[in-house]
């Protein structure tokens, strides 16, 4: 009888540290959905104001071409990107966190941005713009856009950085590993103006 | 039955459920053991019979086994428990991340509060309405995309970290009355606090079926004890056996639990909205879609199918079984001269069903109100309403809703407006304060956000005290889009702009409890609702502090601030056999408050309700309740978990009464 108690205690451990196994595999693996979860909801907000701005862009290059005689191009070239951008942002909203899509849609944002910036020095040349009802509603909604963007993206970088940490991280990562859960790329949009040194001239 | 006593029934069937969960267990236990002393018994014997030699001067003859076996007993017992306990433990920690965790699991997508799709809009600003017409934070609303049936459930473990969930079908083919209707449904499961039974319910039902798995892991292993090798698939079949015995029986009592609160919720949903058409009309296009009208695909929907809205598995064999009573049951409950028929719905995808042209029971819709507070409520209004809002309600917030401008709705909807939108009802009124604050909240945060609380600013003044409470709800679903370092810095910003005025605003500091309160469960994991006190005895310095600074805020002049407290204190010293003493303002800062609202939320049910009499009669000292003295109550009962709906003047509260048929 002790022969049989003693495998009975051996079995019943043997199926506690089984069951903590499983429970671990499953809670681990529940984690890194929910943080995908969590990360691509976060791209939605970003997603929902970048619309914003790709809606607003046309009706400013509209009120701007009656006024601006000169630098035609600069107005081209902000469509031209808007539509560039517009198209990136199609292909991350249907796989945020995608490695490819987040850097194209970044590189794109960039270019967009610049454009824009430049713009915006234009239109500084023109009194009668700059005074125009229309067109100072549209850059105060477009600069409230962009803040919430920029607010929108940390959140999304925020939960990017927590989601790739559980991912790497022992032993999550052997989980991560084998259910193919990708790194997912944060959003990073350089401001040219912000990147270039000062000029000190003597 | 008022809030207070449905909150107190649904603690009380919880309780009911762990005694059968316990005898469940016990039973359970017994059974295993049997099996196994018989089991292992035989096997042994057989064994000792081929190694004759085998010499353990046994003192049992291999035939007179008695079949009571203190060790063997022992690790059944433990065993047994260690399986079931472990299971339950696993899922409700699991689930202890709230509803969010539970619609997710259901494969649900959060709608984004800033949707433009016209359907998600809808079924938004439905749940809008419905969470600002009982006092309640907005929850947070996913969609099943995958499913084509109509159904819906409530999760969660408090208001604060409460989901609406429906299906794709649901939100496409009901029409807005029906959709209110399944969204009251809901709404009266969260107010019911059915969803904490929900909760419980489903972590014991997988502790059960864990048995079940190892009984099938046993059943295919081999011991590594000879003696054992026949023994383990025999004992492995039998655990099988059993456990999944044992989730049937746990079907049962989920499936009887479910079916008492499904009628309760019904009728909930049309007190709510005193429109039975709406309810009914769900439920007839339930039945109208055929047999799989509120059939859920997903392979979680058998463990959480007693909170859905319809039935969510195919009809069952037993009635017994059944976690919801038959449809046409349901809705001759509400109008008994259903003649049993269903009109056919087929599922257009994309296509809108047209609503129907006659609304006749729909009431005639109020010339936009607009959002006048009542000068002063009757105390006796206080206290009936609360968790059970009205069609009065209803309508009152419809309108309040559409009264914000466009500005402040749209910016309720994503993070930075949200949180800009509680920066901006934090300001003082003094400019010279407003100012100073502005710098600060700049420091504390960027200058984006100081450029967005600028801009909504103009919008935030002219907002009436009566409208503070419902925005800060209304705020809530873009809040939780903050991530957790944005979370930090909100919170650290709230706290700044408190501190900078250096008096204490009650109302400013409720709000911003609130808020905080609410999205706790969000950032910091969900709290525990854990009763801690049964008596009012050790909570008594609490209410003291708790009446004096609400005595305090309704008056400057000392003597009517204690005739004042005296008022509502009599009532509750009396029966903590305390004397409650009169503290000073100086005596109730804000440390000492936040720590009583703290411990009074720990109260049962029927202290709180105590609790927030007493409140009431502090603040009607005076004969009348003034808007910001109820809309400061309303506030503390929030505080407390206890959904209060808005005080209506009395002529639009009877102006409800022709519509009740």
């Amino acid at each position: 009888m002790t022969g049989l108690g003693i495998g009975l205690i051996i079995l019943l451990c043997a199926i506690i540290i089984l069951f903590f196994l499983v429970m671990f595999i499953a809670s681990a693996y529940n984690r890194l959905v929910s943080l995908r979860n969590r990360y691509k909801n976060a791209y939605a907000q970003i997603d929902v104001q970048l619309k914003r701005r790709y809606d607003l862009i046309p009706n400013l290059v509209e009120t701007a071409k009656g006024y601006i005689k000169h630098e035609r191009e600069t107005l081209e070239n902000v469509t031209k990107a808007r539509n560039i951008a517009y198209t990136a942002a199609q292909a991350a909203a249907a796989n945020p966190g995608d490695a490819n899509a987040m850097k194209s849609l970044s590189s794109a944002e960039t270019g967009l941005a610049g454009t824009l910036g430049r713009l915006l020095m234009v239109t500084e040349q023109y009194p009668d713009l700059k005074a125009n009802q229309n067109m100072m509603q549209l850059t105060e909604e477009l600069t409230s856009t962009e803040n919430k963007i920029s607010f929108a993206r940390q959140a999304y970088n925020d939960s990017v950085m927590t989601y790739n940490t559980q991912r790497e991280v022992f032993p999550a990562n052997l989980i991560a590993n084998t259910f193919n859960f990708t790194p997912a790329e944060s959003f990073v949009i350089d401001k040219p103006e912000e990147k270039e040194a000062p000029k000190v001239q003597f | 039955m008022d809030f207070f006593e449905r909150q107190e029934k649904a603690r009380r069937n919880t309780k009911l459920l762990v005694v059968y969960f316990v005898t469940g267990v016990a039973m359970l236990i017994l059974t295993i053991y049997l099996v196994a002393a018989v089991v292992f018994n035989l096997t042994g014997s057989r064994a000792r019979h081929r190694h004759y030699n085998y010499d353990d001067n046994s003192e049992l003859q291999p035939n007179q086994i008695p079949f009571w076996n203190l060790k063997l007993f022992c690790g059944v017992a433990i065993g047994t428990l260690a399986v079931v306990g472990i299971g339950s433990i696993f899922k409700t920690m699991e689930l202890a991340q709230g509803g969010s965790a539970v619609s997710s699991m259901m494969g649900g997508r959060l709608i984004n509060p800033n949707t433009t799709d016209l359907d998600e809009r809808k079924l938004l600003n439905v749940v809008e309405e419905m969470a600002l017409a009982s006092g309640m934070p907005v929850p947070q609303v996913y969609v099943m995309d995958g499913e084509d049936g109509i159904n819906a459930f409530a999760a969660g473990h408090t208001t604060s970290d409460a989901t609406v969930t429906v299906t794709r079908g649901c939100m496409k083919l009901l029409t807005r009355d029906e959709l209110q209707g399944v969204i009251a449904h809901e709404f009266s499961h969260i107010l019911n606090g059915d969803m904490r039974l929900n909760l419980r319910l489903l972590g014991i039902i997988f502790g059960i079926l864990c048995l079940a798995i190892i009984g099938r892991v046993l059943l295919y292993a081999r011991g590594g004890n000879s003696r054992d090798r026949n023994a383990l698939p025999f004992f492995g079949a039998a655990l099988l056996v059993i456990g999944y015995v044992g989730v049937f029986f746990g079907h049962l009592i989920q499936a009887a639990v479910s079916r008492q609160r499904e009628f309760l919720a019904d009728a909930s949903a049309v007190q709510f909205t005193r429109n039975p058409l709406g309810i009914t009309g769900a439920l007839k296009k339930i039945g109208g879609l055929g047999e799989s009208g509120s059939r859920i695909a997903h392979a979680h929907a058998q463990e959480i199918s007693h909170m859905f809205f319809g039935n969510g598995l195919g009809e069952p064999l037993f009635g017994l079984l059944a976690t919801h009573p038959p449809l046409t049951d349901r809705i001759r409950a509400i109008d008994p001269n259903f003649d049993g028929i269903f009109p056919p719905l087929r599922y257009a995808a994309g296509q809108e069903i047209p609503q129907r042209a006659a609304r006749t029971a729909t009431p005639p819709r109020f010339p936009a109100v607009p959002p006048i507070v009542p000068a002063a409520v009757a105390l006796g209004s206080v206290m009936p309403n609360l968790g059970t809002p009205n069609t009065a309600h209803l309508r009152y917030a419809v309108e309040l809703r559409n009264s914000f401008p466009p500005a402040l709705q749209s910016a309720a909807r994503d993070a930075m407006g949200a949180s800009a939108l509680i920066y901006g009802l934090l300001l003082s009124s003094d400019p010279a304060m407003r100012a100073k604050q502005l710098g600060l909240l700049a420091q504390n945060t960027s200058a984006a956000v100081r450029q967005e609380t600028e801009r909504l600013l103009p919008e935030i003044d002219p907002v009436a005290t009566n409208a503070k409470l419902p925005l800060v709800d209304l705020a809530l679903p873009g809040l939780r889009l903050l991530s957790p370092t944005q979370y930090q810095q909100f919170n650290r910003a709230t706290k700044v702009l408190i501190e900078a005025d250096g008096q204490i605003d009650l109302f400013e500091y409720v709000l911003q409890k609130i808020v905080l309160r609410h999205l706790d469960t969000q950032f910091n994991g969900a709290r525990k609702a854990v009763i801690q006190y049964y008596s009012l005895a050790p909570l008594a310095a609490d209410c003291s502090v708790l009446l004096s600074s609400l005595a305090h805020a309704g008056s400057n002049d000392p003597g009517q601030c204690e005739a004042a407290f005296r008022q509502g204190a009599q009532n509750l010293s009396a029966m903590a056999r305390l004397p409650l003493s009169y503290l000073s303002s100086d005596e109730c800062n804000l440390p000492q408050i936040n720590s009583a609202l703290t411990r009074l939320n720990q109260a049962a049910p029927q202290i709180k309700k105590n609790l927030l009499n007493a409140c009431a009669q502090v603040v009607a000292a005076d004969g009348v309740i003034q808007e910001m003295e109820a809309e400061l109550l309303r506030a503390i009962a929030d505080t407390l978990d206890c959904p209060m709906p808005p005080f209506l003047q009395p002529a639009q509260a009877s102006a409800a009464a022709p519509a009740l048929d």
